[in-house]
């Protein structure tokens, strides 16, 4: 008798709650609010204490991160790119590097630009680029991410690219068991110019383009490529995939969130019905507004995935 | 419903501040900064409609404000919790 009165306190609009549900005063909020952050500090603590539990598991194919990709390329009229050995040694090493180092960019904390790891694996280019996903469920998920966003979509329609490699690690980053996909793009130096190539970036009076790359997104112009010594060939890692289950602390987030503005629609919608039947007149907030801000909110959970790019 | 239909411009206002908000959360899903932002933006600008709305209409006290401030607090803290994971 004593929980129903307190569920009725809580959740329906009475004289003991100033004909207002107790999770709609400020002071009911605000504590759903803390709660919210506390189950936030919870997940990043849990993470570390149980690194094998909480994580993103992912079971993403290289293979198929090229195949899609290449069906983007082909869509737009542009010709394939082909899979290099040393580009998916590279990518693979450039994913090692970011959870090795714990960060997350393009550039690592010590100033390696990515296309050191090109050439540490002889691949001497004469355009590069990168893009770079962490946390998503499957390819078709991070590729489709890559291609809603301007500056990864130009690197995967770059027609001056014409090899590709994929380098899918998993591992502890940040803290959170994380599943990183590279994707280098690259066009060897020796191979022949690219007949798209505009003419304003062909050297006057030179046959063969000068070396460039066209890092992106949002990374600086990379150095002429240097003159490498022969780069004894790195066996290429087994990509590491996970194959066991975790807590994924996006998806545990996702489902608190939901079930917290579901029932505060609810208890809203229920306040909005019994007010207007009851003609109870008090201070307060606009219920109507407060379901269409919260409906608003509903709708971005609903439709936020787990992955990032960058 | 009458007073509803009186305060159409109102709700509309509001309904393209949400709209807004839920547009540049979606399409600018690979940029975190703006994310957050837009989030910022769109919980003020949900205050900042409750305190003119209820100006208008001559009921605004800071039991009102204090409510609009803790819905939008509360709508932040979950956005940011998906956000900023």
């Amino acid at each position: 008798m004593k929980l129903l009165k307190l569920l009725a306190h809580l959740f329906v609009l009475h004289e003991t709650n100033n004909q207002k549900a107790k999770v709609l005063h400020p002071s009911g909020l605000t504590l759903i609010a803390g709660f919210l952050i506390v189950f936030q500090l919870f997940l990043n603590v849990g993470s570390k204490a149980f690194p094998r539990v909480l994580g993103y598991a992912a079971n993403i194919s290289p293979s198929e991160v090229i195949r899609l990709t290449n069906v983007q390329r082909t869509a737009n009229g542009l010709s394939p790119l082909n899979e290099n050995g040393s580009l998916n040694g590279a990518a693979i090493a450039k994913g090692n590097d970011m959870l090795a180092k714990d960060y997350w960019a393009h550039f690592s904390p010590d100033g390696t630009s990515p296309w050191n790891f090109f050439l540490n694996f002889g691949y001497r280019y004469r355009y590069a680029g990168e893009n770079l996903a962490r946390d998503f469920g499957d390819a078709t998920s991070a590729v489709n991410a890559w291609m809603n966003s301007p500056t990864h979509r130009d690197n995967i329609l770059n027609p001056n690219y014409r090899e590709i490699g994929i380098g899918v690690v998993e591992g502890d980053l940040a803290g959170v068991d994380t599943t990183i996909i590279v994707q280098f793009f690259g066009t060897p130096v020796n191979s022949e110019p690219i007949s798209v190539v505009k003419a304003e970036e062909q050297p006057k009076g030179t046959a063969v383009p000068k070396p460039k790359a066209t890092p992106l997104p949002a990374t600086p112009t990379p150095t002429p490529v240097p003159q490498v010594a022969a780069v004894t060939p790195v066996p290429l890692p087994t990509p590491s995939i996970a194959s066991f289950k975790f807590v994924s602390p996006f998806n545990s987030t996702k489902n608190l969130s939901m079930g917290v503005v579901g029932v505060l629609l609810l208890v809203l919608s229920v306040d909005l019905i019994v007010v207007r039947r009851r003609r109870i007149a008090r201070i307060g907030g606009r219920t109507l507004a407060h379901i269409a801000f919260f409906g608003m909110i509903l709708a971005v959970i609903l439709i936020l995935k787990a992955g990032q790019i960058i | 419903m009458k007073q509803f239909a009186k305060d159409l411009p109102h709700y509309m206002l509001l309904g393209g501040i949400l709209l807004a908000g839920f547009a540049g959360l979606v399409l600018f899903s690979y940029d975190i900064k703006f994310q957050a932002a837009v989030a910022i933006a769109t919980a003020v600008s949900y205050t900042t409609w409750g305190i003119v709305h209820h100006y208008i209409h001559r009921d605004l006290h800071p039991e009102v404000i204090v409510e609009y401030a803790a819905v939008s607090l509360l709508g932040l803290v979950i956005l940011f919790s998906l956000i900023l994971r």
